[in-house]
């Protein structure tokens, strides 16, 4: 993570990331199993990297595989919210 | 007209002002070069001396391999001259180690013109490449940070792309 960032991000600097502790982090690890969260707004830590997650989009759950590049983000940048919207000819008319 | 590194300076404006045709100079960082190569805040571009115009040239260059700025100190009101059983060496170190002091050149990291436009590319392409939603916005050509679409954004179809030029 670059220290810029959290300089950068508008929160200070004392507080540090915000992040949700989850307590089954080094069993996800290990068993490959997601993790189910809705906490979109927390930081991804470097021990995070390699973990499963399934975040909360609103509606459903989103596979998010963490990678090295993607530390300092926040969880919810890859669960989209938003579909594009595309026209649909109506069925019955 | 003054020429530095294929970017025009006209003649008429102030130096401060006509450095930001730079990409990536600023008010605040064309002020900053100004102070270090002493062009007064009036100048204007078309009495910059032969020296100070390579003098710019050579610093906008390669500003990370530009000589160090010389910093002399300058004695507070509170200075008391050292007395004189002090030996003249002494005074000389002091001096010197004062010459030393002060914060990082803030110019030393400067990045404009194509070096500038490619660290705006290459951070898109890192927020692509990782596939969050600022990457996708900027894919879609539409705006980052939550404004509307429904109209206007004219701006954001214009110019947000992966491989974006300005």
């Amino acid at each position: 993570m670059q220290p810029s960032l959290i300089l950068r991000s508008g929160r200070s600097a004392w507080k540090g990331p915000y992040f949700v502790a989850f307590p089954n982090l080094r069993e996800a690890l290990e068993s490959n199993a997601a993790i189910r969260t809705q906490a979109r707004s927390c930081t991804i830590l470097p021990n995070f990297v390699g973990i499963r997650f399934m975040v909360h989009n609103g509606k459903d759950y989103l596979p998010v595989t963490v990678t090295q590049d993607m530390v300092g983000h926040k969880l919810g940048e890859f669960a989209h919210t938003k579909k594009r919207f595309t026209y649909k000819m109506t069925k019955n008319k | 007209m003054v020429h530095i590194l294929g970017v025009q300076l006209p003649d008429y404006q102030l130096a401060r002002f006509a450095l930001t045709a730079f990409y990536g100079v600023g008010h605040k960082t064309a002020h900053r070069l100004c102070a270090r190569l002493q062009i007064h805040d009036r100048c204007k571009v078309r009495s910059l001396t032969p020296h100070q115009i390579t003098e710019l040239a050579s610093f906008l260059a390669s500003p990370s391999t530009a000589p160090p700025l010389l910093r002399v100190p300058l004695a507070g009101p509170s200075f008391k001259a050292a007395p004189p059983s002090v030996p003249a060496q002494d005074l000389r170190n002091a001096f010197l180690a004062a010459c030393k002091k002060g914060g990082a050149d803030p110019l030393k990291s400067l990045k404009i013109e194509s070096e500038a436009k490619r660290v705006v590319k290459d951070n898109i392409a890192h927020q692509r490449m990782i596939g969050s939603y600022v990457g996708k916005r900027h894919a879609m050509h539409l705006p980052v940070r939550g404004q509307n679409t429904q109209t206007n954004a004219r701006t954001a179809r214009h110019l947000n792309k992966v491989d974006r030029w300005g």
